[in-house]
């Protein structure tokens, strides 16, 4: 699973997703991409999820890249626990994105396996995406 | 291979009109009545803020020639040739936002990005299963703004594992001078390892591997905090061997 490897503080504050993705939403390095359409928080296990899923459909066909990497640590406190007594522990990480950001991409592959690959990728995750592809790609 | 000059008549035109320079709200206003703000400069001449209509944009970008097309910008009731040296695309639906104009003078060099099409299939990925990766997909050239070509082609078929295309291999005449560094990779055919469903031990062996929690990066003065440490602990034996005296008596 993705983690960072250091931080600086253990435990973080929600923060706010307003506006649009403006850096990290082209295509940097395939031809294909699947685009978020709408704010939210993407965790680690549906980040590996999603990767498997495409992975696993095109075999040795492509390559992935993942453009996303969750850096921001959520807290949970234990179950039947009183309210109070601080802030509960760090139970997993996320990745916040903004409408627009490309999440995976993925090279090698026809426009019909890759627009599956990123089907069955968009199934793991929480939000609305998009299948994108670069221009004149065929 | 097709130069930027020899486009379609409707790709060869852009009309612009002159605006009054503001802030993002009149910015918006343009793009509310249908257009989008641009603005005009080069050629030694001071910038001038325009609006232009953005579907005869689009069909500039989306040609053959894509943004290296020269075409006559009517601006004024003059017409001058004029290039799109950069844009701005809404990253959710793809509406075009901005973009920068650039007078173009025919006698004089220009450097422009020119994209690179890889032609053919790689004897690496047709004979050996590997996959062939484009790095570099554009390449900085200087010439005359008559002789830009509208891509290069790069010829793939003889790429097998362990061979590299880079800029210096792609095909050019005189007239095109490279400016990106010709031992920079454009492609190469890569392997790609297939995921293999990982068995219940192997899975639960790497969950056992991979630490829960990083690593917290603690703050400079820590050598300074132990040595007060340090000092602090003979005094607090001192302290604890007082009252064990008190205790005894």
């Amino acid at each position: 699973m993705l983690m960072p490897k250091k931080v600086k503080y253990r435990k973080q504050q929600r923060g706010r997703m307003a506006g649009k993705a403006w850096r990290g939403a082209e295509l940097a390095f395939g031809t294909f991409g699947l685009k978020v359409l709408e704010p939210g928080w993407i965790s680690d296990r549906q980040i590996e999820a999603s990767r498997v899923a495409i992975t696993r459909f095109v075999k040795r066909g492509g390559k992935v890249w993942i453009r996303l990497f969750p850096d921001k640590p959520v807290t949970k406190k234990p179950a039947e626990t009183r309210m109070g007594k601080g802030k509960g522990a760090p139970d997993h990480w996320v990745a916040v994105v903004r409408p627009g950001k490309i999440l995976f991409e993925m090279e090698g592959v026809t426009v019909a396996d890759a627009q599956e690959a990123m089907r069955l990728a968009s199934h793991k995750l929480p939000l609305r995406t998009a299948f994108v592809q670069r221009q004149g790609a065929h | 291979m097709a130069t930027a000059t020899e486009t379609k008549p409707e790709t060869n035109f852009l009309e612009a009109e002159p605006r009054q320079p503001g802030n993002k709200n009149d910015a918006r206003r343009v793009r509310r009545s249908g257009k989008i703000p641009a603005v005009v400069y080069g050629a030694g001449k001071n910038a001038v803020p325009v609006s232009v209509d953005p579907r005869q944009v689009s069909r500039i970008l989306h040609s053959e020639s894509g943004h290296n097309t020269i075409f006559d910008l009517a601006l004024d009731g003059q017409r001058s040739k004029a290039m799109i040296v950069d844009w701005q695309y809404e990253p959710i639906k793809g509406a075009l936002l901005h973009i920068d104009l650039k007078r173009i003078a025919m006698d004089q060099k220009l450097k422009v990005l020119v994209p690179i099409v890889l032609k053919g299939e790689a004897a690496g990925v047709k004979q050996q299963g590997g996959i062939l990766e484009q790095v570099l997909r554009e390449v900085e050239v200087e010439c005359l703004p008559g002789d830009i070509p509208s891509h290069i082609d790069a010829d793939v078929t003889e790429l097998v594992f362990g061979k590299v295309l880079r800029v210096a291999d792609l095909p050019h005449g005189e007239k095109l001078k490279f400016l990106t560094d010709p031992n920079q990779t454009v492609a190469h055919v890569t392997a790609v390892k297939e995921e293999v469903a990982p068995t219940p031990e192997a899975a639960a062996a790497e969950a056992a591997a991979v630490p829960t929690e990083p690593e917290v990066i603690k703050k400079g003065k820590q050598e300074v905090e132990g040595e007060g440490a340090e000092e602090a602990a003979p005094e607090k034996a001192e302290k604890a061997e007082k009252q064990e005296k008190k205790e005894k008596k």
